[in-house]
């Protein structure tokens, strides 16, 4: 089962990744997006050290650094001049949208990666496996061929090569070809062997009666508490959005990003949400090392 | 099945709310939620019918081993970049087994090599751009066009650049309110080579093995009965 935030349960963390993924969208005060995107780098120095996040920081800066860089030079609407490059005005508030906009998705994609992280295969499937039974059913056993496959078409790989067809010499035409021409192999190979598959299911009793799902995940005392304390949060900070806190004006005409004390309530209660995998993990640390 | 249909008709009713409370109260900034909400809105339906149609245990099989085919197709090719099968295997599920199935290799594709690769926020722009190719693989099936080499490549090649223009999509619902036409050219500009790659396999594959592709999965389909009729 794992520790941590391994061991909460997988519907209270999928609501925590629509509640962080709908405040990377809802608010756009570049200070909610900063302070979201840094807890969230937080959350996934807490799953592995970051080691996820590594993978993904060129694609991440790369996307970032040419939003906020190209923006204002291709977007010229704002009232606010900041100065004159080949005749084209750069606004301000080009060039703080071009910041919003960068983090924005810099945020949605920091929860992906710690989404691939903690929700894997198992567990998406399990929430998904309680509305669509038979497509996760579907998709789980797509998933379960695919490194069956991969094997095979090894073995096709192996064996064609000592006919001389490869995909590494030739011209990029002949090179498809063989590419495609293995995969018809393991097409009409793949094929029968998957009407046998279906076959032995039907003798093991499948379709007789209604599918019902196995529950890996049992809902706990802690794991209610804290979807509560994520739903009471959540709501606070739909209601202070709905009321046009957390939001600032770029278009037509920038307005201000002075923080107002409901802001600041409403931005306390999104750091609640955003950081609520470092105060389980920090939780279990702190019982491991301190209780008595 | 009562169980799920109940649970269905519950996930498309809170959809559609979420739809009408998006468009009254997020009248600004949300489109990029709004987007993935209308996404998931246009193909829940098509899961529904999957849910409810009376499908067999080796037709589930069949279609998890073409999702399957497609998805691993990326991994001989993945010293040719630009070039990817998938989209050739998925037009040829759609033309052989329906436009249900077609849809739902292709979705599911998307899915499961997202497993492998990732998931994102291109996850259901894909699985939607991709589900439609096969979906309108098997709706234009039985029309004396689609018949022939000439249109299945016409097809195959249109498909190429409509699918580039779904993914450029998320990118620039992501950020509508700098929305200027250079924007938008810019970034279509920048895809154009990596379409014209995609358009121009997906040809190359329909001339060159869409002969013996159709053979194989009709010979499945004849010998075990599976996939033949789409009632209604």
């Amino acid at each position: 089962m794992g520790n941590g935030i391994q061991a909460i349960h997988p519907f209270v963390m999928f609501f925590y990744y629509i509640c962080v993924g709908f405040f990377a969208m809802f608010f756009n005060h570049p200070l909610f997006l900063l302070a979201g995107s840094l807890s969230l780098i937080a959350v996934n120095l807490s799953h592995d050290g970051g080691r996820a996040m590594k993978q993904w920081a060129p694609l991440m800066i790369m996307m970032t650094v040419v939003i906020i860089v190209i923006n204002p030079f291709i977007n010229s609407r704002g009232t606010h001049v900041w100065f004159y490059i080949f005749g084209k005005q750069v606004t301000y508030e080009a060039t703080l949208y071009g910041v919003v906009t960068a983090l924005s998705l810099l945020m949605i994609l920091l929860v992906f990666v710690s989404l691939n992280n903690v929700l894997n295969g198992n567990k998406l499937l399990y929430i998904f496996a309680r509305i669509l039974p038979r497509t996760a059913f579907l998709i789980m056993m797509s998933i379960r061929f695919v490194p069956l496959l991969k094997r095979r078409l090894t073995e096709i790989q192996d064996v064609q090569r000592l006919k001389g067809m490869t995909m590494t010499q030739g011209t990029l035409r002949e090179r498809a070809k063989s590419g495609m021409s293995m995969l018809q192999i393991l097409l009409s190979w793949s094929l029968e062997e998957a009407v046998e598959t279906a076959d032995s299911m039907k003798a093991r009793g499948y379709g007789l009666g209604k599918r019902r799902p196995y529950i890996p995940y049992r809902m706990t005392k802690s794991d209610a508490y804290w979807l509560s304390y994520l739903v009471i949060f959540f709501a606070l900070c739909v209601m202070g959005g709905l009321m046009g806190y957390g939001k600032i004006m770029i278009y037509p005409e920038l307005g201000t990003l002075h923080l107002s004390f409901s802001d600041w309530i409403v931005f306390i209660c999104g750091m609640a949400i955003a950081l609520f995998p470092v105060f389980v993990e920090g939780r279990e640390q702190l019982k491991w090392n301190y209780s008595i | 099945m009562g169980r799920s249909r109940k649970y269905l008709l519950i996930v498309s009713v809170i959809l559609l709310a979420l739809l009408v409370i998006s468009i009254v109260f997020f009248h600004y900034k949300a489109y990029l939620l709004l987007s993935m909400i209308v996404i998931a809105a246009i193909m829940i339906p098509f899961f529904a019918r999957f849910e409810w149609r009376d499908v067999g245990g080796r037709e589930v099989v069949l279609l998890a081993m073409m999702a399957a085919i497609a998805a691993v197709g990326r991994v001989p090719f993945a010293g040719l970049p630009s070039i990817q099968p998938t989209s050739f295997i998925i037009i040829m599920a759609g033309l052989v087994f329906g436009a249900e199935s077609g849809f739902i290799v292709g979705a599911v594709a998307a899915i499961v090599s997202n497993f492998f690769l990732g998931q994102g926020p291109w996850t259901p722009w894909q699985m939607y751009g991709w589900g439609m190719m096969g979906m309108t693989a098997g709706l234009l099936r039985n029309t004396s066009w689609m018949k022939t080499l000439w249109g299945k490549c016409t097809f195959g090649f249109i498909w190429g650049y409509i699918f580039g223009w779904i993914m450029n999509m998320w990118v620039i619902v992501g950020n509508i309110e700098a929305l200027t036409w250079s924007y938008v050219v810019g970034i279509f500009v920048s895809s154009v080579y990596f379409d014209l790659a995609h358009a121009i396999s997906n040809v190359f594959f329909i001339v060159v093995f869409s002969a013996s592709w159709m053979k194989i999965l009709r010979r499945i389909q004849g010998k075990y009965g599976l996939l033949q009729e789409q009632p209604g």
